[in-house]
């Protein structure tokens, strides 16, 4: 009787959320928002400028931070002190500062490290950002990897090198297969973070999204309307961020351990209106 | 060949502080099925990780048909000497016809077609041809042995180690684990078994090693342990199961 109850105040307080934020949203969408502004081809074209240069920085800089990940993830599980002292290392440092530093690092401070009028690139700004995103993901998509690596039963190892597995052979052909799995729901949620994180390019001038945003807002006073633009973008890119992560889990989920969830769901949900199916 | 197939040589293991095997010795012939057994703790278990090497020795040595372990390639050794796991450990992304192809595949270069038709062979010795593309979490825990030791069999090692087989598994698919391996004793394949089925040590097993406190207390033909032990020790761990 108590878990219904609880469950019950739970469903008023969820609704009440809703309707009090949707109310809100509805008032500001009416009241705040200029729609010939909103739909004006001006904003509309450079919003979708800025929105594409970021699905390509993030396109690159994702393929390079989870190739970089799984080289650290593997670096922090080297039987080798050295590589794995580095690997911590490089995690320790670009988890512990803040991007926003790294980026500046990059951005301001390697350049004058050639002389004046020296250094090769003439638009630095977007090759930082990249490789800002890059050594910063590259870090937590590595810690993902190694508790993936490390989630792996010992036993898998064990069996492998039993067989005559070198040790790499039987990272690649087990280990590594079944440590993706376990890590594929953090890097994804890594990646999002990621998307998220191009909104900083905007101190460094990349024309992405929120300079967009300062720039319109500068202009007409009006922030609202090219807000709405900027959270309908930035949705876009990680609801289908998502969607790919889910897709590629399922891919990998390899008809077993469903059941076996499945299983140990059902044990956890002997809950007395018997609505769940197991 | 004159020698034992495989000889455990005055072997000492010491995991830190704690010295777990002391100078045991153990032949095994070719063809023979040695049953090792003893009560938890005794190192019959770390004595089958030392063979392949899963554990390092520190003293004594461990031979293959005259050749020791120690001192060769460790993958190399690795081939001759299949071994099964109490917890299975079959790769849950491979299919049972992949866990048992993969090696010979990968290790010994051969021909993806033919290390699978001799995978399919095997999964059928053990009984399992319709489970081929199966993978391994939709199979029960018996099933799940008899690939492992279709995976163990297919690198054609020249003696088989089984660390506890059926322990983990329900009572009512002891039987059909046990099946396979009675096939294999049949076929002449030279086995060291760890067991707590002491029934099935009766039935497959030549000889007896009894260990207790990480020392081969007595090592004898099976009758003659089941009719009765020579040693005090072996009495007293006979009494206490029977």
């Amino acid at each position: 009787m108590r878990d219904r109850l609880v469950k019950r105040v739970g469903e008023v307080a969820a609704g009440g959320f809703v309707l009090a934020i949707g109310g809100l949203l509805a008032w500001i969408l009416s009241t705040q928002v200029d729609y010939s502004l909103l739909a004006s081809p001006l904003i509309a074209r450079r919003f979708a400028e800025a929105f594409f240069l970021v699905i390509q920085i993030v396109v690159i800089s994702s393929l390079l931070s989870v190739s970089l990940g799984v080289l650290v993830g593997l670096g922090r599980i080297s039987t080798s002190n050295v590589t794995g002292r580095i690997a911590k290392g490089y995690v320790e440092f670009f988890r512990g500062t803040p991007l926003l530093f790294q980026l500046f690092v990059i951005y301001f401070g390697v350049p004058r490290l050639w002389a004046t009028g020296e250094f090769p690139f003439t638009d630095w700004a977007i090759p930082a950002a990249i490789i800002g995103l890059t050594l910063n993901h590259g870090a937590y998509v590595g810690e993902a990897i190694r508790g993936g690596i490390d989630a792996v039963p010992n036993g898998q190892m064990e069996a492998a090198r039993s067989l005559g597995m070198s040790r790499v052979m039987a990272l690649r052909q087990v280990v590594l297969p079944q440590a993706w799995r376990n890590a594929l729901a953090a890097i994804g949620n890594d990646q999002i973070i990621l998307v998220k994180d191009t909104s900083l390019l905007t101190v460094i001038a990349v024309p992405e999204i929120m300079s967009v945003f300062r720039n319109i807002n500068s202009n007409q006073l009006d922030p609202w309307t090219p807000l709405v633009w900027v959270c309908v973008l930035y949705l876009a890119i990680t609801m289908s961020m998502s969607q790919l992560v889910n897709g590629l889990e399922r891919r990998s989920d390899w008809g077993s351990d469903s059941r076996m969830f499945g299983r140990l769901s059902g044990l956890g949900s002997g809950d007395d209106d018997g609505g769940e199916e197991a | 060949m004159t020698g034992p197939l495989v000889e455990f040589d005055g072997v000492d293991k010491s995991f830190g502080d704690t010295q777990v095997l002391y100078d045991v010795d153990v032949d095994v012939d070719e063809g023979e099925v040695v049953v090792v057994i003893g009560p938890s703790g005794s190192g019959k278990s770390t004595l089958l990780r030392c063979a392949n090497r899963l554990e390092e020795i520190q003293g004594g040595d461990i031979r293959l048909d005259g050749q020791s372990v120690i001192e060769t390639d460790v993958n190399e050794i690795r081939q001759q000497i299949g071994m099964v796991f109490q917890s299975f450990n079959l790769f849950p992304h491979k299919t049972a016809l992949e866990n048992v192809a993969l090696a010979p595949e990968k290790v010994k270069g051969e021909p993806e077609e033919e290390a699978k038709r001799a995978a399919s062979d095997l999964l059928d010795r053990v009984g399992l041809a319709d489970q081929a593309e199966s993978y391994p979490g939709a199979l029960s825990g018996g099933q799940q042995q008899r690939v492992a030791i279709a995976r163990a069999l297919a690198m054609e090692p020249r003696v088989m180690l089984f660390d506890e087989v059926t322990s983990a598994l329900d009572p009512e698919l002891v039987g059909e684990v046990l099946d396979v391996i009675e096939g294999l004793a049949a076929d002449g394949m030279t086995m060291v078994l760890v067991t707590h089925e002491m029934g099935f040590a009766r039935e497959v097993g030549d000889r007896i090693v009894l260990m207790a406190d990480g020392r081969v207390v007595e090592r004898t033909e099976t009758r003659s342990f089941f009719d009765g032990p020579s040693t005090e020790r072996g009495q007293q761990f006979l009494s206490r199961l029977l």
